[in-house]
């Protein structure tokens, strides 16, 4: 060990893994490659002007959904290296994947697909609409939204260097001691997950106090709560959890590490530790946390269903009280992760019953989209398609979940491929499928065209076959015994069932390649496309009120709502009366101004990480004295806002009002 | 007016959580009360620790309920947490963290405490078992 | 409603704030510290994992020292009082800067500091005396979890010191700003939290714990 250096030296470059070393350079090259295309095209100040420094909920939103895109493939590949590792090493065959190397594929996996994928994305949505569907301008805390990104991707970029500067943990998603204590993992991977985890929660609870205080402090005149779309619902719902679930997750990970850097006695075998307290405290997190992923994905649905339909949302009000019993609920059943763990029948029996009662007000959700589709005039776009697919599929994977919920039945398929297959059935038709419906659903409002629609369906059909096929094999092979993580797989009568489970990968990789190439094609022929009114769907919320894309500001005036899908209403009257609401009382707009402080934390917050993982203290020092010297220097500011003048703000709303006059024109002319 | 003008005059009709309010006398009383109910509490509370004059049991529970009445003195007197429509955000906000601080602890207790449901008797007994 | 009131916009007049959303978004008077008053909710979440992770594991000591061997109730005793007394000056140091009194703010910030120190010297002095008899946070499950327990209360308050010192520099360097007054009133709402925390561990750390 070096003072300088700490632990860190060149045996951390794994120059004798060729996979691992494959893919670094793979991705250093493609790094590289990018800063210089963008360099070439002197796009630098465009993008530090207009999205990096953004405070800007529009553009912050956008950068979240592209961290989750771009993380989701390194997520998928892992995947993919797992399930043709599994194929090949069934009986004798010995795979292409060592112990060491699986177990960090898998650990990686996980980590990546909930902490760095579903978050970021399922966050992103949030960032991007819920001001627009509230009628107002911005986040309550805009700098604050522009520092809780970046320390995400700070998050994300430790976790990603780890594949190139030493190793990632072995023991899982979730860590579980005493096999992530010092003593078992003495390297630097479990490190490199605890310090990633603890920077991007930071920034998550920051998320979950700006938007609870947005949707209860900020919205237009005249939305009460019963008026809001229920997508604000949702996110209000997984923003309350936010806050209530992530700082559990904090202590637990900061517990570990003390265990692990001062050597406390939390979780060790000796020194009275206990390690079946972490598995507690984790799960109290943890439980939520697939809630704080899955609600904004039911209002996602809500909102795809009743747009499509042509139809208000059926049931507002039990949808509304669903979601709250769900949020409040989902605190009350976190043992059953741990059944096994030896709590006794009447605990066990308890969560076991708050985990059945849990799955009633969903069942509501279900129907409310059924009867909202029904009797409506449905219109099968790619959205849609992903809406049915998912009301098909999750039903199954709620019910597997219901049958988990009964305490002898997990005693058989505790930690078995059953239950990867359970899990994966609910979030991939419930939260992915739901990203996919959102994706299709505001992409023309961000970027002012829509995607193509044939390429929009093949990837659905992609993903829905194969999904089907990569994990419904699995619920077979839980039963018969299968463990979950098992490098290598000893029943040599189960290869015929990871060939289809292989192949049902593939058909997923075929569908985020049909995605990339459909963002690609669609930019390419986006004035085949374009959004010219704002409103490509026949909207029902406010987002529909702006042009694609809004302006900075979102509206010119804030609108006056007067009733449920205050945007709707809106719009019949104008199509009744053949004519716009008056010109409002222009104003000059305060806006938020750019800054670099989110970005330059997050630089100090990944500098400082890195150092604390690899013991260079001094670094560790550096890093947090600069990430506090710069918060200090804009605690000092003394712009905080910067003014748009009247005529640009009369001019866009102008334009606005001439392109929605010609649209109504045009209706009018066709009826 | 702009937005942020109009909204300034809205703030007559909500309150910011520990924003004092009213008259400096009246404002200044507001905290001298607190202060002095919560060294009351406190007082009583480590009397009641240390004397011997109380039923055993009762004096964990006893303790708990003057720490929770002296944490209600400070969210009344010092944060200005009152039951008023115009602090209801406030008041809805406190409600929900304190059942999440519930939900946590008691859980985790109840919980850890059961982990040895399913354990036979401990390594002591069995010694003392088998010398007998 | 007086009119140093309106100025900072922090009076209410009975009206109600039931959430009808009929007059659009609320001012940052009132933003600001709502947003605040829920990160505070979420630390105390934070301490209600270390609570409980300090139940679980205070009779693990692995025939070490326990409670009743390390704790002085009168070393908690003084604890409590300074950082009562100093949350109670805080309040004093508000009622002040709402009425644009800088000497008075400044006075009452200054002791509202000094009684914070006097504090965290107590509780060092206690974390010291404890890992040189050899019951540091190495020695059990029960000291660990009571060092990071209290340990974590005692950071929030050293860095609660550090956001104080940097409230009175801006104040004396900018005066009485709208949004300093905001960041003075968020600063009241964290320091009287972590006194209502601390009432929690003087009572479940050093009373209950003590009990014979």
């Amino acid at each position: 060990m070096s003072p300088v250096f700490g632990k860190l030296t060149w045996a951390a470059i794994p120059v004798h893994e060729p996979i691992a070393l494959a893919t670094s350079v793979v991705v250093i090259l493609a790094i590289a490659g990018m800063g210089i295309w963008i360099t070439a095209n002197k796009w630098w100040p465009y993008l530090w002007h207009e999205y990096i420094t953004s405070c800007d909920h529009k553009r912050i939103g956008i950068m979240y959904i592209v961290l989750g895109l771009v993380m989701f493939v390194r997520g998928f590949a892992d995947a993919i290296m797992m399930r043709a590792h599994q194929y090949l090493a069934v009986g004798e065959g010995p795979g292409y994947l060592a112990p060491e190397h699986y177990n960090q594929i898998f650990s990686a996996h996980g980590t990546i697909m909930i902490f760095f994928v579903a978050m970021p994305l399922v966050i992103g949505f949030m960032n991007f609409v819920v001001p627009l569907q509230l009628g107002v301008r911005d986040v309550a805390f805009p700098t604050l939204n522009n520092v809780s990104f970046w320390l995400n991707a700070s998050g994300a970029l430790l976790v990603n260097v780890s594949l190139f500067v030493g190793e990632f943990a072995r023991t899982g998603w979730l860590a579980f001691p005493p096999l992530s204590e010092k003593m078992f993992s003495p390297g630097v991977g479990v490190d490199y997950y605890l310090v990633a985890l603890q920077i991007s929660g930071v920034g998550t609870v920051l998320t979950g106090v700006n938007f609870v205080t947005t949707i209860l402090k900020i919205r237009a005149p005249g939305m009460s709560y019963f008026r809001m779309p229920v997508f604000c619902w949702t996110s209000l719902a997984s923003n309350l959890l936010i806050i209530a679930a992530f700082p559990v997750l904090t202590v637990t990970l900061a517990l570990l590490m003390l265990d692990r850097y001062l050597g406390f006695h939390f979780f060790t075998n000796d020194g009275g530790g206990n390690s079946m307290l972490y598995m507690n405290l984790i799960w109290v997190w943890g439980h939520p946390e697939v809630y704080i992923l899955v609600l904004p994905a039911f209002g996602i649905y809500s909102e795809v269903a009743a747009t499509f339909s042509g139809k208000p949302l059926f049931g507002y009000r039990s949808m509304v009280f669903a979601t709250m019993v769900i949020c409040i609920v989902s605190f009350t059943v976190w043992l059953h992760h741990f059944f096994t763990m030896g709590a006794g029948a009447d605990v066990n029996a308890v969560f076991g019953i708050a985990s059945m009662i849990i799955g009633v007000p969903t069942g509501v959700k279900i129907y409310n989209w059924l009867f909202t589709m029904y009797g409506g005039r449905v219109r099968f776009n790619v959205p849609v398609y992903y809406l049915l697919g998912f009301m098909l599929l999750f039903v199954g994977g709620g019910l597997t979940g219901v049958l988990l919920a009964i305490p002898p039945v997990d005693f058989v398929v505790h930690n078995s491929l059953f239950l990867v297959a359970h899990f994966h059935h609910v979030i991939i038709p419930g939260v992915v499928f739901a990203i996919f419906a959102g994706y299709h659903y505001w992409f023309p409002k961000a970027f002012g065209f829509t995607l193509d629609e044939r390429l929009g369906k093949a990837g659905f059909w992609c993903w829905f076959v194969g999904f089907n096929l990569a994990f419904m094999p699995s619920y077979l092979l839980g039963f018969w015994g299968g463990t979950r993580r098992m490098q290598h797989i000893s029943d040599p009568s189960w290869k015929p069932w990871l060939a289809v489970e292989l192949v049902g990968a593939f058909f997923i990789a075929a569908a985020l390649a049909i995605t990339v190439w459909q963002l690609l094609y669609s930019i390419r022929t986006r004035e085949q496309r374009r959004d010219l009114t704002g409103d490509p769907w026949d909207g029902r919320t406010l987002e529909w009120l702006t042009l694609s894309p809004p302006p900075h500001y979102n509206f010119a005036v804030l609108p006056d709502v007067h009733g449920e899908e205050a945007y709707w209403h809106r719009k019949q009257l104008a199509i009744e009366r053949e004519e716009l609401i008056p010109e409002p009382n222009y104003q000059p707009i305060e806006m938020p101004v750019n800054t670099p402080t989110g970005v330059i934390v997050a630089f100090f917050s990944s500098l400082c990480g890195f150092a604390i993982i690899w013991y260079i203290w001094w670094l560790a020092i550096l890093g947090v004295v600069g990430a506090f010297a710069v918060f200090v220097w804009y605690a000092w500011r003394d712009e905080h806002e910067h003014i748009i003048p009247i005529e640009e703000v009369i001019a866009n709303a102008r334009e606005r009002r001439r392109i929605r006059m010609d649209a109504l024109h045009t209706v009018s002319q066709s009826t | 007016m702009s937005d942020i003008e109009r909204a300034d005059h809205n703030d007559l009709l909500d309150v910011a959580p520990g924003s004092p309010h009213d008259s400096l006398l009246s404002e200044t009383l507001s905290y001298v009360v607190g202060l002095g109910l919560a060294v009351l509490l406190t007082a009583i509370s480590f009397w009641v620790a240390s004397t011997g004059s109380l039923w055993g049991p009762g004096v964990a529970v006893g303790l708990a309920v003057l720490a929770i009445a002296q944490m209600g003195v400070h969210l009344v007197f010092f944060l200005h947490i009152t039951s008023g429509p115009d602090n209801t955000n406030n008041v809805l906000a406190l409600a929900f963290g304190v059942l999440i601080v519930f939900l946590v602890m008691v859980g985790t207790i109840w919980i850890m405490a059961h982990m040895s449901a399913n354990m036979g008797p401990s390594p002591e007994m069995m010694n003392l078992q088998m010398q007998h | 409603m007086t009119t140093e009131a309106a100025t900072i916009g922090m009076t209410h007049s009975g009206s109600e704030d039931t959430g009808l959303g009929h007059r659009g978004p609320e001012s940052k008077s009132i933003v600001v510290p709502y947003g605040f008053w829920l990160f505070v909710l979420s630390d105390i979440v934070l301490f209600s994992a270390l609570f409980a992770t300090y139940a679980s594991l205070v009779h693990a000591t692995d025939y070490g020292p326990t409670t009743n061997q390390l704790f002085s109730r009168t070393t908690a005793a003084w604890e409590t009082a300074a950082l009562l007394l100093s949350t109670f000056v805080c309040g004093l140091a508000l009622i002040a800067a709402k009425r644009r009194n800088m000497m008075w703010t400044q006075v009452w910030l200054v002791a509202t500091g000094l009684f914070g120190l006097i504090f965290l010297i107590f509780e060092l002095r206690e974390f010291v005396e404890f890992i040189e008899s050899g019951a540091g946070p190495q020695r059990s499950a029960f000291l660990s979890s009571f060092f990071t327990l209290v340990g974590c209360h005692g950071a929030h308050v050293t860095a609660g010191l550090m956001w104080l010192g940097t409230m009175m520099a801006q104040i004396w360097a900018k005066g009485f700003r709208e949004h300093i007054l905001r960041r003075l009133l968020c600063f009241t709402i964290f320091w009287h939290a972590l006194d209502i925390i601390w009432v929690a561990i003087f009572t479940i750390v050093y009373l209950i714990g003590t009990l014979p």
